[in-house]
């Protein structure tokens, strides 16, 4: 007998092979942006074995400042893991049906994404190598009970955070491993098999996979918002001028989202061009990511002024100090950061034209997440410069080791993303198709306009 | 108990065949659905819609609250340090530890329970056919020996788990699905020999 020929398998073995592109063997540009990235990542290894090998005074770190840009990446990169699984749940769970192409970048994006800031606590240690410490664990110094540390929630939410979304990441691929495993040959089919587990796609393994699926997206939402919080949790309170305020903790979750739902929006456009997937990231994915910076950027503006407003306002001498430090000693920078997190996004972002456009998208967003490096940059360094006793105040510039660590950092996630993209299926291909199985044509009045057959409420 | 697959090529003939099957005799129970992506249930095939694995969730949650507490509100009670007047066990990092935990157990439980009620991994080679992948239908007729009532959840309306077929041998109701799969467009049957 033949293979089918009607429509609908054909348009699936399109889509399968449009979705599966980034499966291909490499291109010499892809190991060449490879070579590029494990040059800069093996510098910042470099950098950071320099520091370990002489001591942290190779750092711009000094008192009062003792956190410097470690920190600021840690805040920044915990921030970016918010979003990926955050939005990719929300859309989940509102049965967003656009939400379904870009589902598997921001999945990838968070699992790596946590993984890099969760490195910096260790780097920012200095003595590293006793890492073991944050831990409490029984031995002569008593520390076994010591549950008291900040670091110690961080390290817990984070861990917790790490497993959780690479569980979610794993769980949507499952059966989109299935079909890589049926598509490949070699190393590949061994790997997408041991993963796939024998998923079939029998009618109950999807009833119930829908049903995890939804069920998972709930419980990572408080997760995701936790994590934040309790990174805000470690300057809150705290009795540093600047870091003591109840806004804390929703304030860092929105920024989160702001830095998030940017970088998802550079990580689709990045993939689109890359894997030419063009059908499948249309401008309407843009749009829709589009509003959804500019409602966050509107929520940040708000967070930012009231933040702002109240220590205006109260005018208490070592806020206000602190206030008036940081905005005389960085104002290039605290312009770009409300140009970038607030006037940028809230004025471009209202014309369709714009959310429509990759180009200006990819811009705004890029700007989007400089903005909120220098945010935590501004939260961090100033307030510590400008504590309550005047005789220790200072300044702290980042050196280059710091920033070595730092662009090692950044290429270590790019680099890391490129892995992934090379290894597994960049966009959530069974979810795409499902939508596709669905579209009906309804007759409505004198037209036919599509719909998506599925039961009232969902089938899950 | 064994399993016969018939491939289609799209939706419309599966249907058909899914349909021929129950006016036959066989149970909805026997007859499930082999696809690459989601439909809604009943559209094919119709499934028992219960499930238990959340309750797995729940459970682990629980298990992970109590581990967290233990772990940080229980050490402190066993090695009470000096706290100045502070309560031995400290409030927030009690509450932050056992929320993460019971988080992560409730996480790892769901992917658990959802693994152990699929039924997965798959230890036993089952029919499958690589071109369900590329868009084609898996109709799968799990036979069973002659003269056997069908079992199947006990949430099952009656008489649903109790296909009309029973009284045929398993060989003859295997014959008779390929046949009725065949009529309906199948494009091949991919069989599983008896165990």
């Amino acid at each position: 007998m033949s293979e089918p020929t009607l429509s609908a398998a054909k348009s699936a073995v399109r889509m399968n092979d449009a979705m599966l592109s980034s499966l291909r063997p490499p291109t010499l540009r892809w190991y060449l942006l490879a070579f590029f990235l494990g040059g800069v990542v093996a510098w910042g290894l470099y950098a950071f074995g320099y520091m370990v090998s002489t001591d942290m005074s190779c750092t711009g770190l000094d008192r009062p400042v003792m956190w410097g840009v470690y920190i600021v990446n840690f805040v920044f990169w915990i921030g970016l893991s918010h979003s990926g699984t955050m939005v990719s749940a929300i859309l989940r769970l509102s049965r967003a049906n656009w939400r379904r192409p870009i589902l598997r970048a921001a999945e990838a994006m968070t699992v790596f994404t946590v993984t890099i800031g969760g490195l910096f606590p260790l780097i920012h240690l200095g003595r590293n190598w006793v890492f073991f410490y944050l831990i409490p664990y029984p031995n002569q110094r008593g520390l076994w009970p010591n549950f008291r540390s900040a670091l110690l929630w961080d390290a817990t939410a984070i861990f917790t955070y790490i497993i959780g979304s690479s569980l979610f990441l794993y769980l949507g691929m499952l059966p989109d491993l299935a079909v890589a495993r049926d598509r490949c040959a070699g190393w590949r089919r061994t790997l997408y098999g041991a993963l796939a587990m024998g998923w079939r796609g029998t009618a109950r393994e999807w009833l119930i996979f829908q049903k995890a699926s939804t069920l998972m997206a709930a419980l990572i939402i408080p997760v995701a918002v936790s994590v934040h919080s309790i990174v805000a949790w470690d300057f809150a309170v705290t009795v540093v001028p600047g870091w003591h305020s109840t806004i804390f903790p929703p304030y860092f979750v929105i920024g989160a989202i702001l830095s998030g739902v940017a970088a998802v929006i550079t990580l689709m456009a990045i993939i689109r061009k890359a894997f030419h997937l063009e059908e499948f990231l249309t401008p309407l994915h843009f749009d829709n990511m589009g509003k959804l910076l500019l409602v966050i950027a509107l929520l940040w503006s708000y967070a930012y002024f009231v933040e702002v407003q109240t220590t205006w306002y109260a005018h208490e001498p070592i806020e206000w100090e602190v206030f008036s430090f940081m905005a005389g000693r960085y104002t290039p920078a605290l312009v770009l950061m409300l140009v970038g997190n607030s006037l940028l996004p809230l004025t471009l972002l209202c014309f369709r034209r714009i959310r429509r456009s990759v180009g200006a998208m990819l811009v705004i967003s890029l700007l989007v997440n400089v903005a909120m490096f220098i945010e935590r940059y501004l939260i961090i360094v100033p307030s510590l410069s400008h504590k309550n006793m005047p005789f220790v105040w200072g300044t702290y510039s980042p050196s280059w080791v710091e920033l070595s660590v730092t662009a090692g950092a950044f290429a270590g996630f790019a680099l890391m993303y490129t892995f992934f993209a090379k290894c597994f299926p960049m966009v959530a291909l069974t979810d795409v198709r499902e939508l596709e199985a669905r579209k009906v044509l309804v007759p409505f009045a004198r037209a036919e306009l599509p719909s998506i057959a599925g039961k009232e409420g969902g089938d899950d | 108990m064994i399993e016969t697959l018939g491939i289609f090529p799209d939706f419309e003939s599966a249907g058909r065949a899914v349909e021929r099957l129950v006016r036959e005799g066989f149970a909805e129970a026997q007859i499930t659905s082999l696809t690459s992506v989601s439909y809604p249930d009943g559209a094919l095939v119709k499934t028992g819609r219960r499930s238990w694995f959340r309750w797995l969730t729940l459970g682990c949650f629980i298990a992970g609250a109590a581990a967290g507490f233990a772990l940080a509100a229980g050490t402190a009670w066993l090695y009470p340090v000096q706290t100045g007047e502070k309560p031995i066990i400290a409030y927030y990092p009690t509450g932050i530890v056992t929320y993460e935990l019971a988080m992560l157990f409730a996480l790892a439980g769901t992917i658990v329970g959802m693994f152990l009620e699929m039924g997965l991994p798959a230890w036993r080679k089952r029919p499958y056919d690589p071109a369900i992948a590329e868009g084609c239908i898996g109709i799968s007729v799990t036979i069973h020996p002659g003269g056997e009532a069908v079992v199947c959840g006990r949430e099952a309306e009656t008489g649903a788990c109790v296909g009309g077929v029973v009284s045929l041998s398993a060989g003859e109701q295997k014959s008779r699905a390929e046949e009725i799969m065949r009529e309906a467009g199948a494009l091949r049957i991919v069989a599983e020999e008896p165990s």
